[in-house]
């Protein structure tokens, strides 16, 4: 994909841990087109938050490191930018929104300056100016009175507003780019709704790209177009979101699917009720390098190969690839 | 905000009176007659029963504690045993000398101790982490009259650049005023400056972690206003706690700094009125004290609304 806007190339990341180093993400690729919605989708720990901040370069500075790849944008290699030149990007081309808007923004700012001093920093905005934008950034996000929610204090607002907030600051300057880590998931379904609908909204008009990281697999097939599954940090599977749900291949994703509850599932007339299935097993420790298939131990099509060779992220079709060496190619 | 003020004001009138109480009791709790007691070792029995006579002492207890508080309300403190002057009188004369002194100290302790903590905190468990703090447990170990001579031998005897001792009062000269209290704040505020730094630098470690504070660097910020004003401004409610201690400890620590460095401020006062046991005298500066502590107290607790919105009153 030579018109990719971000490419991430191999990246491995790893943090110290008592003597040794937890290898957080271990080869992850992925290219993301100019307006286009990529989903990551895994469980807890499967590296996709980490891979998340390690695009704006927001690890902790101290216990993680990218210790390999390249994570390239606009002609440049994030990994290796200095802090400064870093600061010029972000919330400026790269901009990030949170899990927890609850405690993302901060308390004892009003969210009008929240907003207005990013747009200072990256637009050389005056103060009056900057405050305007905010005003109209706030108007954007669908926040009813804006002009005077700019000058009240997160504390003042609700979690979904809180999210809107936040939305607002990280579109301010325009984007490129925007990486929403888990932007739903500490919200109610209604707002979480709300929330997406506004994100899909903003980036048709805007024309930003979107990195939308979700353990929820139903939010991945109405926003995104496609999508990314990780396992102990490294991609299994990627596919566009129709052929993912159409035809999944890697016996994680399948088990994925699986463990979706289903509305046709529910309560048969004698009262009881099918057991969501799961995948047997545990997410493997990553305290040293995997070798073989990180997901063959709970696998139950795994063979000698699986847990002896790493499978490559081979395409099954044009556009679909998988790492599973049971999958016929 | 002005119903809270009204009602915290109120709140110091109870406060105020167990003092008063404790203060008049100081005297009639000694054991033996207060005015043998005042008289000293070697007075006679007619000076015994002037003083007496002088304090009130004929009358009942209550009565005299009624007359005693009468004159307190009119902002009489009483009169000196020994020089005869009224007591409000001996403390303005001193006055000048310790606020000086103290609004000095705490200058130069928050104006270092803040930069130190947050430097610290924004580079810790590196050398210059430990370092930073390495100097605030010396400055808070180094009892001041050892700081305060260390500092007397190197400026002003061996560089001369500083006088030794002594006080030029503001009348005098801005300059030499403050030249006059270079030293003896320097030694009285590392002590401050320890205990500041080391606040400031716990309550920063706790903000720098805050996810708020990851958002400022997603948007791009500058450190320095990542640090100086979305940690700095978070962190502020227990640095403020700790410098109204600070103050509060400062009125009392300016006693032995007085004494190394020669000012006639209100610590001189206080030495010399206990060891010449005049009652008046100590009855009053205490009264002093608690009051500036007790107002020093609540402004602190009205300041931290202006830091953190979320503290209305």
């Amino acid at each position: 994909m030579s018109t990719a806007l971000l490419e991430v190339e191999d990246l491995a990341i790893r943090f110290r841990a008592g003597n040794g180093h937890i290898h957080a993400v271990d080869g992850v690729s992925f290219a993301l087109g100019r307006g286009e919605t990529l989903g990551i989708v895994g469980e807890s720990g499967c590296g996709k938050s980490v891979t998340a901040l390690s695009i704006l370069r927001l690890l902790p500075k101290r216990g993680a490191d990218i210790h390999r790849g390249a994570i390239r944008y606009d002609g440049q290699d994030l990994a290796r930018l200095s802090e400064r030149e870093m600061s010029r990007l972000r919330g400026n081309r790269l901009s990030m929104i949170f899990q927890e808007p609850m405690t993302s923004l901060n308390p004892v700012l009003t969210v009008g300056t929240q907003i207005a001093e990013t747009v200072r920093r990256h637009r050389g905005a005056s103060k009056a100016q900057a405050l305007a934008h905010a005003i109209d950034m706030l108007t954007l996000v669908r926040i009813p009175d804006a002009e005077r929610r700019a000058t009240e204090y997160p504390f003042q607002l609700s979690g979904g507003m809180r999210q809107r907030v936040m939305i607002a600051l990280a579109l301010a300057c325009q984007p490129d780019i925007l990486i929403a880590d888990e932007p739903t998931t500490a919200l109610d379904v209604t707002i979480q709704a709300q929330i997406l609908t506004l994100i899909a909204d903003l980036q048709a008009r805007t024309g930003t790209a979107v990195v939308l990281i979700t353990h929820d697999l139903g939010v991945v097939a109405e926003t995104c177009s496609r999508v990314i599954v990780m396992y102990a940090g490294r991609v299994v599977e990627a596919a566009p979101v129709s052929a993912l749900f159409a035809n999944p291949r890697h016996p994680y994703t399948i088990g994925l699917m699986h463990a979706l509850p289903h509305l046709d599932d529910a309560a048969p007339d004698d009262g009881t009720r099918r057991r969501l299935a799961e995948i047997p097993g545990l997410v493997p420790r990553l305290v040293k390098p995997i070798q073989g298939c990180a997901f063959a131990p709970r696998c139950s099509m795994a063979t000698d190969q699986c847990r002896t060779e790493t499978p490559p992220l081979d395409p099954v079709d044009p556009v679909h690839r998988v790492a599973c060496w049971q999958v016929p190619r | 905000m002005a119903a809270y003020l009204l009602r915290r004001l109120l709140a110091v009138i109870p406060v105020m009176v167990v003092v008063a109480i404790t203060v008049f009791m100081l005297l009639r709790l000694a054991p033996g007659d207060p005015a043998a007691i005042i008289a000293g070792d070697e007075a006679r029995p007619e000076d015994i029963i002037r003083i007496r006579a002088m304090l009130g002492l004929n009358e009942s207890i209550v009565v005299q504690f009624g007359l005693w508080v009468g004159r307190l309300l009119q902002g009489d403190l009483g009169t000196s045993i020994f020089s005869n002057l009224p007591v409000t009188t001996l403390i303005a004369q001193r006055l000048e000398p310790t606020v000086m002194l103290t609004i000095t100290t705490l200058t130069i302790a928050v104006v270092t101790a803040i930069p130190l903590g947050v430097l610290a905190a924004w580079q810790a468990r590196t050398i210059i982490d430990r370092i930073v703090m390495l100097i605030a447990v010396l400055g808070f170990a180094l009892p001041v009259f050892v700081f305060g001579y260390v500092l007397i031998w190197i400026f002003a005897i061996d560089l001369q650049w500083l006088p030794v001792q002594g006080y030029k009062p503001l009348k005098d000269g801005f300059w030499s005023c403050l030249e006059s209290l270079v030293l003896p704040s320097t030694a009285l505020g590392l002590t401050y400056m320890a205990l500041i730094a080391r606040i400031t630098r716990a309550s920063m470690l706790e903000v720098l972690d805050q996810d708020y504070i990851r958002t400022a660097r997603a948007k791009g910020l500058s450190t320095r206003r990542t640090l100086l004003l979305h940690a700095l401004k978070n962190a502020a409610v227990p640095i403020l706690t700790v410098i109204g201690i600070a103050i509060a400890l400062l009125i009392s620590g300016v006693v032995i700094t007085e004494s190394v460095f020669n000012i006639p401020g209100l610590g001189r006062l206080t030495v010399d009125a206990i060891l010449k046991r005049d009652y008046p005298i100590i009855q009053g500066l205490i009264i002093v004290f608690a009051g500036v502590k007790v107002l020093v107290n609540l402004s602190i607790d009205v300041s931290y609304a202006a830091f953190d919105p979320r503290i209305r009153y």
